[in-house]
C-alpha cells in the first residue's frame, strides 16, 4: 500500500489545504511545492510565505481508466469508471497536479480555466484526506 | 549542463582508460516463475560463458534491481555473488527506477575505466509478475514524486499521458503517429527470442485498444515483465586476453531532470536526455550521423518520440512524424529498437537497461540473426528513470 502517514500529511497541510507557496527573498520566484533552494535563481534559501489563488489554465491532462490508477484511487476509478488529472499551470507560475471535477471528461480542454476547491482526496487508515481538486471556471462546462 | 561538460569532465575523458563490453547475456523476458534472484544467476553465467572468463576473475559486482522488495528480500548483493561462487567481492545494488540497469552499468564502467578493476559483472534483475496490477501500478508510481504525483491521482500511465497530450498540442503529433512506434517495435519483437510478445499488430489495433490514461491505449504501454540481463566490463588489456573483437564504451553519459513533470518547462521533453547525449557524445567524439541504430527507452510510445527527439535525430516536434514514415525501421535510415523495445521486448525494469546493451553486444557481433542491422558498428543505448528523472545513456563501438 502507498503510504503517507497521518503526521507526515498534516506537516503539509499548508499546501495541501491552503495552496501556500514560498517565495524567495532574492529573485521573486515563487516555489510551490516547497525547495530546499530556489527553483528560480537556484542559490537562495530565503523565502517567504504567499498564497497562491487558486486560480490557473490547464496545461496537459489526461482521463484515467483501466486499472491504471493507485490503489487509493481504484475505488473511485471503478465506481466512475474514470477521472481526470490535470496538470494546472497557477496564475503566479508553478505548475501542480491535481484532479479536475466537476467537469464531463469529453469537455477537458488545454487552456481551460480552472480553480482550486478542497475535496475528499481518498482515505487511508480510517482517515479521509483532503486536499486541493480543480473546476472549470465557466459554468457551461460542468 | 557546463558543469557536467566542465573541466573536471574533461580531464577525466583525458585519463581514464579504455573500457570493453566483453559479452552479455539475457533470460527471456515475460512471465517467469524463479525469484529474482535466480534469473540473475541465469543471465550472469551466459555472459560468463560468453566471455570465457574464470567466475573468480569477477572483481566486483554491480547489481540492478527495484522491487525485490516486493518479493520480500533485499540486499540481493551477497546472495547473488555467494551463487556465483565469489562470495568475497564487492557487491551493491543500484536503484535509478527504470533506469537503474543503464546506471549500474555506468558504475561498473567509470570503475574500470579509473583502473579500480579489469573485470566486473553487472546485472539487471526483476521479477514482479507475482504482483496483481493495482499492486504494481502502485510500486511503480513510487518512481514519481509520490507525495504530489501519485497522491493527487496520477499513476505513471497517467504522467506519460500528460506528456503525449502536450507533446499532440505542441506539435501536432497525433495518436496514429503514436500507434507506429508501437507497431514498429513489435514487428522487430517477431524475431527477438527473448521477447515478452511475439505477436504483430497494426495501427488499427492500437487505436481500437482499450484506453489506459488517454490519450494512452494498451497497446501504447510497456507490459509489467520479469528478467534478467548481463553484462561483462573489462579493461582493454583484460579483454584482449579473451577476444580480438573488441566492443568499447566510447562513451558514458548520465544526467537528471527535475523529478516531479510540473517542475519542468517543456512536458513534452525529457532535459536530461539531451545532457547525457551532449556529455556521451563529446568523450566519444563521434557525430550522430555515426550512430548505427539506437535501443531507446520507449515506455509509452510517446517516450519513444520524446527521445529521437531530444537526443537530436530530428527536430523537436518531429519525432511522430519521422516514425510514421518509416525513418526508425529496422532498415530505415535511424533503426530504433530493434530487440522490439520495451514496448514488446518487454521491461522488467531492473533488467531493462541491461537489455539493451545485451541487444547491442548481440548486434554488434552481427549475432542479431532476422533482427540484424546490416553492418551496424555503433550503437547507442537510452535508459530513463520514471518519467525521465534519471536518464543513463551509452555510446558502443566496434573497433575494427
Ligand atoms: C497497461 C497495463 C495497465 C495493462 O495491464 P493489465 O490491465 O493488468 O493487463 P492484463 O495483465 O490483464 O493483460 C490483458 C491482456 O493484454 C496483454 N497485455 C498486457 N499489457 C500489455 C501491453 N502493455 N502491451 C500489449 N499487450 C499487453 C496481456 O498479455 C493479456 O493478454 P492475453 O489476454 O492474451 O493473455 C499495464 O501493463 C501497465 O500499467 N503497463 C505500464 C507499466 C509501466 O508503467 N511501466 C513503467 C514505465 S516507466
Ligand atoms: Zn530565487
Amino acid at each position: 500500500m502507498a503510504y503517507v502517514s497521518i503526521p507526515l500529511y498534516k506537516r503539509t497541510i499548508p499546501q495541501r489545504y491552503k495552496l501556500i507557496g514560498l517565495k524567495c527573498k532574492r529573485c521573486g520566484w515563487i516555489n510551490f511545492p516547497p525547495k530546499g533552494i530556489c527553483k528560480g535563481c537556484k542559490v537562495s534559501s530565503e523565502f517567504e510565505k504567499v498564497k497562491l489563488s487558486g486560480k490557473g489554465t490547464i496545461y496537459s491532462y489526461t482521463v484515467i481508466t483501466a486499472a491504471a490508477a493507485p490503489p487509493e484511487f481504484s475505488k473511485q476509478e471503478k465506481s466512475g469508471g474514470s477521472y481526470v488529472v490535470a496538470l494546472i499551470e497557477l496564475d503566479e507560475g508553478p505548475r501542480i497536479v491535481a484532479q479536475l471535477v466537476n467537469c464531463k471528461p469529453e469537455n477537458v480542454r488545454i487552456g481551460m480555466r480552472v480553480e482550486s476547491t478542497i475535496r475528499k482526496i481518498y482515505e487511508d487508515e480510517g482517515v479521509v484526506r483532503y486536499g486541493f481538486k480543480f473546476k472549470p471556471v465557466e459554468e457551461s462546462l460542468k | 549542463m557546463n558543469i557536467l561538460l566542465g573541466e573536471p569532465f574533461r580531464k577525466w575523458c583525458k585519463t581514464m582508460r579504455k573500457v570493453v563490453l566483453l559479452s552479455t547475456g539475457s533470460t527471456k523476458y515475460g512471465r517467469i516463475d524463479v525469484t529474482a534472484r535466480e534469473a540473475a544467476l541465469t543471465a550472469a553465467k551466459e555472459a560468463v560463458e560468453k566471455a570465457g572468463i574464470e567466475n573468480r576473475e569477477i572483481q566486483a559486482l554491480y547489481i540492478s534491481n527495484v522491487f525485490s522488495m516486493t518479493e520480500r528480500q533485499g540486499h540481493l548483493g551477497p546472495l547473488i555473488a555467494t551463487s556465483l561462487g565469489v562470495p568475497w567481492i564487492p557487491a551493491l545494488t543500484i536503484e535509478t527506477a527504470c533506469a537503474s540497469g543503464g546506471t549500474a552499468f555506468r558504475e561498473a564502467y567509470a570503475n574500470v575505466a579509473a583502473g579500480f578493476y579489469d573485470c566486473v559483472l553487472v546485472v539487471g534483475t526483476e521479477k514482479v509478475s507475482h504482483l496483481d496490477v493495482v499492486t504494481a501500478t502502485t510500486y511503480f508510481s513510487y518512481g514519481s514524486d509520490y507525495q504530489f504525483e501519485a497522491v493527487n491521482g496520477a499513476s505513471f500511465p497517467g504522467l506519460y499521458a500528460a506528456m503525449a497530450r502536450a507533446h499532440m498540442h505542441q506539435y501536432g503529433t497525433t495518436e496514429e503517429q503514436m500507434a507506429s512506434v508501437a507497431v514498429k517495435n513489435h514487428e522487430n519483437a517477431l524475431h527477438n527470442p527473448k521477447a515478452h510478445f511475439h505477436k504483430k499488430i497494426t495501427v488499427e489495433d492500437v487505436l481500437k485498444s482499450r484506453v489506459i490514461a488517454s490519450p494512452l491505449k494498451l497497446y501504447d504501454c510497456c507490459p509489467f515483465s520479469d528478467g534478467a540481463s548481463a553484462a561483462i566490463v573489462a579493461s582493454e588489456e583484460f579483454a584482449k586476453k579473451y577476444t580480438d573483437t573488441l566492443i568499447y564504451v566510447m562513451g558514458s553519459g548520465r544526467a537528471t531532470s527535475p523529478a516531479a513533470l510540473f517542475d519542468r518547462e517543456n512536458m513534452a521533453s525529457i532535459p536530461a536526455t539531451n545532457l547525457a547525449m551532449n556529455q556521451a557524445l563529446k568523450q566519444a567524439k563521434l557525430s550522430r550521423k555515426e550512430i548505427d541504430f539506437l535501443e531507446v527507452h520507449d515506455c509509452f510510445t510517446i517516450a519513444e518520440i520524446m527521445a529521437i527527439e531530444d537526443l537530436g535525430f530530428c527536430e523537436k516536434g518531429e519525432g511522430g512524424k519521422i516514425s510514421d514514415e518509416g525513418v526508425t525501421a529496422r532498415d530505415g535510415e535511424i533503426p530504433v529498437n530493434p530487440s522490439g523495445g520495451l514496448k514488446a521486448k518487454g521491461h522488467p525494469v531492473g533488467a531493462t537497461g541491461v537489455g539493451q546493451i545485451n541487444e547491442v553486444y548481440e548486434q554488434l557481433m552481427g549475432e542479431a540473426g532476422k533482427r540484424q542491422v546490416e553492418g551496424a558498428m555503433t550503437a547507442l543505448t537510452h535508459n530513463i528513470g520514471a518519467t525521465g528523472g534519471t536518464c543513463s545513456l551509452h555510446i558502443f563501438r566496434r573497433g575494427d
